[in-house]
């Protein structure tokens, strides 16, 4: 029972946090097609690829904080966790639910508007297929963010605190895409063929390395606390 | 886990917890199947805390809990099949209806009672498709309440449930809590400060207070125990020893005086001291328990 508890609690996650899973799917699709219009047609030319760059990001990194805030800081908040915990479910069991749902509310539009960046860039023509690997650099890094606003959350209750941890991940987003964008460092990018740079390499695997450890620092906190509300 | 009869709703042995500003200190409290519990306590004497260590939803410093004969907090999530949880700062998903709740509810346990879910939710004047986020505070009382009863537990614990509800439905609580202990399998812990409701529906009462547990016993042995006495002393007569006297108030003749260990014996021995009982007052559990914690903040200060 204790296995269907915790899947009902991340299901519930789900169904709570519907709107803003739509709603980060829609911004994201919409940039992506803004983007692809200017890249195909003059007419809406580079307007359309900035504005549909910025509306993609911005989707899923607002997508991101939004739905970790929603997920992991509303029930404290709110008082829902008190009704969830009544439960038969354990403490440690009710707080991996909750980083199991705030993972697979931001997985499901994350997975989708990852595929869809990469499906742009891979049969694109020539000079463009390069971006491909600039495109999973900007959504694993949104991943990462996610990550430590997740594991941040498992810490934090108040909303000073929370506050903070919103400008530190624009902040940290920002001091990012300065140094993607730097001419040396996204010149290889433009290329016509994959080209995985020293850059890129490290970049990837600090990003993969942040959000594992993010969520091993959840998991632990969780089976390490004495009190659960 | 043990056959039913080997064991009771619950018990604590033992406990302690402390926080920054507060300290619950040696708590011990059991109560067998088929009862009610009235935890009382004024604000802040630690009755939440009690709870909150009952359901394991934190963890003791020191002793142990037992509930429905599971290991608190290692078999919590097998000890919260059969129990339900209401406090008054619980609060439902607001983005979602009653009806979606009891759908979730239904799916969670198998002996939800879907009829009787049906039946509480006309009582209580709700309507299924309402979202909980636009309930009044009296109307998401009473929703928490068709969740827990609705799921049929053993074991109901109520964390000052009918703080917000008005007289009509506080008073079709009640009745339905006594209902519920019609079944001797099931039993109910209700905390509240409102000692009315308490002494009409519990079998036994706890007194807690600035953390520690004042005193605990069956109601009847409460009601039956404390009395106020007012007592005539004519000149040259002296009070005797009495034994119990939680207070003792003496003007220039008439002497007034609360013990917890009355009989006829006390009677028999004011009149040998040559004082005339004017009267013998039963006395109410409020005013029982007011005059436990008084004795116990005496007893903590001297």
């Amino acid at each position: 029972m204790n296995r269907s508890v915790f899947w009902a609690l991340v299901r519930k996650d789900l169904y709570l946090q519907r709107g803003l899973i739509v709603g980060m799917l829609t911004g994201g699709l919409l940039g992506l097609a803004l983007f692809v219009a200017g890249s195909v047609y003059k007419a809406v030319g580079g307007a359309g690829v900035a504005v549909g760059g910025i509306l993609f990001m911005t989707a899923n990194v607002a997508g991101g904080i939004f739905l970790a805030m929603f997920t992991l800081l509303a029930d404290r908040k709110e008082l829902t966790r008190l009704f969830a915990l009544s439960l038969p479910i354990s403490g440690s069991r009710y707080a991996q639910s909750k980083l199991v749902g705030g993972y697979v509310a931001f997985l499901i539009p994350w997975v989708v508007l990852t595929v869809l960046a990469a499906v742009v860039f891979l049969p694109s023509p020539a000079p463009m297929r390069g971006m491909l690997v600039y495109a999973l650099l900007i959504q694993f890094f949104v991943l990462a963010l996610f990550s430590v606003v997740v594991g941040a959350l498992f810490v934090v209750s108040s909303e000073l605190a929370s506050g903070l941890l919103i400008l530190a991940v624009n902040i940290l987003f920002s001091l990012f895409m300065v140094a993607i964008n730097q001419p040396a460092t996204i010149a290889p990018f433009r290329g016509p063929v994959i080209h995985w740079t020293p850059f890129a390499v490290w970049m990837f695997g600090g990003e993969l390395l942040v959000t594992v450890l993010a969520i091993f620092f959840a998991l632990s906190l969780a089976a390490r606390r004495r009190d659960h509300l | 886990m043990r056959t039913a009869d080997a064991y009771e709703a619950f018990a604590l042995r033992g406990l302690c917890r402390s926080f920054r500003h507060f300290t619950l200190r040696d708590v011990s409290l059991t109560l067998p199947l088929g009862q009610i519990m009235g935890l009382v306590g004024p604000n802040g004497a630690g009755k939440s805390t009690t709870i909150r260590l009952l359901m394991g939803l934190i963890e003791p410093d020191a002793g142990q809990v037992e509930l429905l004969g599971h290991a608190v907090p290692g078999d919590v999530a097998a000890a919260k099949r059969e129990v339900a949880f209401v406090t008054d700062d619980m609060r439902l998903f607001g983005m979602a209806s009653i009806a979606w709740h009891m759908r979730w509810m239904a799916s969670l346990y198998p002996h939800w009672d879907q009829a009787y879910a049906a039946q509480l939710l006309k009582r209580f004047n709700l309507r299924g498709e309402q979202l909980v986020k636009g309930l009044s505070r009296g109307e998401h009382v009473k929703a928490l309440l068709l969740l827990a009863l609705a799921r049929r537990p053993r074991l109901l614990v109520l964390d000052e449930p009918t703080s917000g509800l008005d007289p009509v439905a506080r008073h079709e609580l009640l009745a339905e809590l006594m209902d519920i202990v019609r079944d001797e399998q099931r039993s109910i812990l209700f905390s509240s400060h409102q000692t009315q409701d308490v002494e009409r529906i519990s079998d036994q009462i706890a007194f807690i207070d600035r953390g520690r547990v004042v005193d605990v016993r069956d109601k009847e042995s409460f009601l039956e125990r404390w009395r106020r006495l007012s007592v005539d002393i004519p000149a040259g007569a002296r009070l005797p020893e009495l034994p119990g006297v939680v207070d003792l108030t003496l003007g220039e003749r008439l002497a007034t005086l609360t013990t917890d260990r009355y009989d006829q014996d006390i009677e028999g021995r004011l009149a040998a001291a040559g004082a005339q009982v004017h009267e013998v007052q039963r006395m109410s559990l409020e005013e029982i328990f007011v005059a436990s914690v008084m004795r116990s903040r005496q007893g903590d200060r001297s």
